[in-house]
């Protein structure tokens, strides 16, 4: 037969598999990978195609005339794409409250007063309490000498400040009072109006303007009103400082923004869904319209653009008429994003609910007919377009040590997650799902709002640690790392990616540890569901209780964390499955690749 | 349209008038103000010692800051100047001392001898013109943590910060990096005045002089 180079075009990657094939006896020689060029199936695959085969050939030392066959493989006419959609908002009405938790407040307590600017602060003359407003062009120690003047003669309780001077001016003052600063748009403060000033110690939070009993108290509310601020009090949960303004009309409001609805079409019924209903009743009414035909959106709304978009871009792709793209699965997430809250006074952000999804298409048939034809011409080598992705995939993941029939693959890449399961008897039942690693990012980026998809990439992918000083960094796990010479001067005192390139500081975080936890949990989200929704479509009997050996591949298995969430969670169906281990050197990259090459002598194709 | 001789010295004669240095008249391009009122002493009081305190960030400032000279090369007065610095620092809750440099007017080994000396590791060299550098003590003295190259960009806001930012890289914190403004024009307006207050501050420099404590009142 000769030398036959297996090519595994995926999403993100382009895999090889060399092999010299003497009768019935299949030595492999080298393997190699390189990016991926444009979306999978399109002939823009062919460079990505070229480089990989070229690092395979360069490690066995073979020229490329030896080769005498090169296979690709049919790759499943699915490809998948991702999108989000805020569906809440919050609003602040008349400036009644100032919740954007400033670093370092002033003072400690709670004070409440009616609102007064401190260049009027000389004209007053009563008993009434009062809350002073700062602007920044009174400096810190002005500020602090009106305050201490006018301290024995009215009730001062609390202050208002716009620098970011509380600290300062909590330094100067003779009696302590609350005080709440950087408030950038402190001209929007409704003056003479009656509020509460609330700062906690370090470390601690406010208890009472969080607390709607707490506002009523200090506001004297009925039980009416005392509904209204729930609201209010919610938002400001969390905070170390906050400002509640009591105004005739004013309110927080979480409101939710129309998104539109979804239909799905499935081969028994169709069923609407509104986007804004979340992820569970978007997922559940997929579940009871049978197998999935296709899914549109409302036209004229944010659902129907999204919708209408990922046709678009995928008809680009395949070159069909937009309306021949069908939907054929997808995935719903429910995720929070920090939003600006419109009306704020200080730049308050809130944490919104989004809805993440991700969509599998199929397309009519990929171009790979085209790649084919394009590769035998400039190579001059015969190349093949044959074997089934599933079915070469279990070929792959068998070679895996301690693997055998029957057996499950969960194939976790860029754009889908695949699952395939061989019978004893050899018959493979394969499905795509929507929804991986690009979606993993997508919900990284945000969860944390960050702002370029590169830096979720890297959240995703690698570790994070402190630098605690120039020589040691702190691990997420706590444990200490020393280095001999100083690190770099920009990575001192920040949150670091541990990538194989060395540290990427992060700006904007203090502490690794909400970063871990929003990376962990997009992984489950995405991973976790998706293996056992897989999982169970392909389980003979629908449960995947009745499949005991898991191979993970692709990708996504390559993670440092992802196969551990998987298996731990696949467990509790008592499956056994981990990460394979293709040729038992390969790790879970170039399944594919290696059951193209393995299945000429098999002669299944 | 041709250019000849006569055209470019039309053109140097007209950008030598917006110089105002015609003729040999040699007005300063920036009248700078060498010596302003200061509401603060600036008094050296005995060598200064390594802190040991965790909270503290050290002000370090050039031979002439607050003495031979009084402002920065924009006029911001050095008193004002170093009271915002201050100001960052508590706002933060850190405590600061400050130390004069005798053995060097480079900002960068300011900050290091600064950063050297305090209980945190972290300090900030101030030249006497304005030029700032925020250091920590294990990093080579031409490395930094912040540097602010160009003194005519650095108002009472950009010293707040510096001291806002330096009092956090103490705590462990993440600061999030001023902001380091640019201006293309701040080279050839001020690059003759920088360099004259640069040598004036040098010649104070004593290779065989401590740094010095300061105490304000």
């Amino acid at each position: 037969m000769g030398i036959i180079a297996g090519i595994d075009i995926g999403n993100a990657t382009t895999e090889t598999a060399i092999a010299d094939i003497k009768g019935n006896d299949v030595s492999i020689l080298s393997s190699g990978i390189s990016m991926t060029t444009g979306v999978k199936g399109t002939s823009e695959n062919v460079h990505g195609l070229f480089s990989s085969l070229t690092e395979a050939l360069k490690s066995a030392n073979i020229d490329i005339k030896d080769l005498s066959e090169i296979r690709i493989n049919e790759a499943a006419p699915v490809i998948g794409d991702v999108a989000m959609e805020t569906i809440t908002e919050t609003i602040i009405t008349e400036s009644t409250m100032i919740g954007h938790n400033p670093e370092t407040p002033g003072g400690l307590g709670t004070g409440t007063g009616y609102t007064t600017l401190i260049s009027d602060i000389n004209n007053i003359n009563d008993d009434k309490e009062y809350v002073v407003v700062i602007p920044k062009e009174v400096g810190f120690e002005e500020a602090a000498k009106i305050i201490n003047d006018n301290s024995d003669r009215l009730k001062i309780q609390g202050a208002i400040v716009q620098s970011d001077d509380g600290v300062l001016i909590n330094n100067r003052i003779n009696k302590k009072i609350p005080i709440v600063d950087e408030v950038k748009l402190i001209d929007k403060v409704p003056i003479g109006m009656y509020s509460a000033i609330e700062v906690a110690d370090v470390g601690e939070v406010i208890q009472v303007l969080s607390n709607p009993y707490g506002i009523a108290t200090l506001f004297s509310l009925d039980s009416e009103e005392t509904k209204h601020v729930v609201p209010i009090a919610r938002a400001l949960i969390g905070n170390r400082s906050a400002v509640v303004v009591k105004t005739p009309e004013g309110d927080v409001k979480e409101r939710s923004i129309p998104a539109g609805f979804v239909q799905f079409i499935g081969d028994k019924k169709t069923a609407k869904v509104d986007i804004d209903r979340g992820a569970k009743e978007i997922m559940d009414t997929m579940e009871k319209v049978g197998k999935l035909q296709d899914v549109k959106g409302e036209s004229g709304t944010n659902a129907g653009g999204m919708f209408e978009k990922v046709r678009v871009v995928m008809s680009q792709l395949t070159k069909a008429q937009p309306k021949d793209i069908h939907v054929q699965d997808l995935l719903a997430v429910d995720t929070l994003t920090p939003m600006a809250v419109k009306g704020g006074l200080a730049n308050e952000f809130s944490k919104e609910s989004a809805v993440g999804v991700a969509v599998m298409v199929q397309a009519d048939k990929l171009q790979l007919e085209q790649i084919a034809n394009d590769l035998s011409n400039k190579l001059n080598v015969d190349v093949i377009v044959g074997g089934v992705e599933a079915d070469m995939a279990i070929r792959g993941a068998l070679t895996t040590p301690g693997t055998n029939k029957p057996i499950a693959i969960l194939d976790m890449g860029a754009g889908s997650t695949d699952a395939s399961i061989m019978t004893p008897d050899g018959k493979i039942t394969s499905i795509h799902l929507a929804g991986a690693g690009n979606m993993v990012s997508m919900l990284i980026q945000a969860e944390l709002g960050l702002d370029d998809f590169e830096t979720a990439e890297l959240i995703k992918k690698f570790p994070l640690c402190k630098v605690e000083s120039m020589f040691h960094v702190r691990h997420e796990d706590g444990t200490v790392e020393f280095f001999d010479k100083p690190l770099n001067p920009d990575t001192f005192a920040r949150v670091c990616i541990i990538t194989d390139d060395g540290l990427v500081p992060l700006e904007d975080f203090n502490s690794l540890e909400p970063i871990r936890q929003v990376r962990r949990q997009c992984k489950e989200k995405v991973f976790v569901t998706n293996a056992v929704r897989a999982l169970t479509r392909v389980s003979p009997t629908n449960n995947v209780r009745d499949i005991q050996f898991v191979v993970m591949v692709g990708g996504s298995a390559l993670d440092f964390e992802i196969p551990q969430l998987v298996t731990d969670a696949l467990s509790k169906y008592s499956v056994v499955s981990g990460r394979g281990n293709i040729r038992g050197t390969e790790g879970p990259r170039n399944a594919v690749a290696t059951g193209l090459v393995l299945s000429v002598v098999e002669g299944s194709v | 349209m041709a250019i000849d001789e006569k055209l470019i010295r039309e053109a140097v004669a007209s950008v030598l008038r917006d110089l105002n240095v015609e003729k040999g008249e040699s007005k300063p391009v920036t009248a700078h103000k060498s010596n302003v009122p200061l509401s603060i002493n600036f008094k050296d009081s005995g060598d200064a010692q390594k802190g040991t305190k965790s909270d503290e960030v050290v002000i370090g400032i050039g031979p002439a800051f607050g003495t031979a000279q009084t402002a920065t090369i924009i006029d911001l007065p050095h008193d004002k100047v170093i009271k915002e610095v201050i100001a960052g620092i508590e706002e933060e809750g850190c405590s600061y001392r400050i130390i004069r440099v005798f053995q060097t007017s480079d900002a960068s080994f300011i900050a290091h001898n600064a950063a050297k000396l305090s209980g945190s590791g972290i300090g900030v060299g101030i030249q006497s013109k304005g030029t700032t550098v925020i250091h920590q003590k294990d990093l080579p003295p031409l490395a930094n943590l912040e540097l602010f190259p160009q003194a005519p960009l650095l108002d009472y806001e950009a010293f707040r910060n510096i001291g806002k930012n330096a009092a956090k890289y103490a705590k462990g914190q993440t600061p999030e990096p001023i902001p380091v403004k640019n201006d293309q024009m701040a080279r050839p307006r001020f690059q003759a005045i920088a360099a004259l207050l640069h040598i004036k501050e040098t010649k104070l420099c004593d290779i065989n002089k401590k740094a010095q404590e300061v105490a304000i009142n």
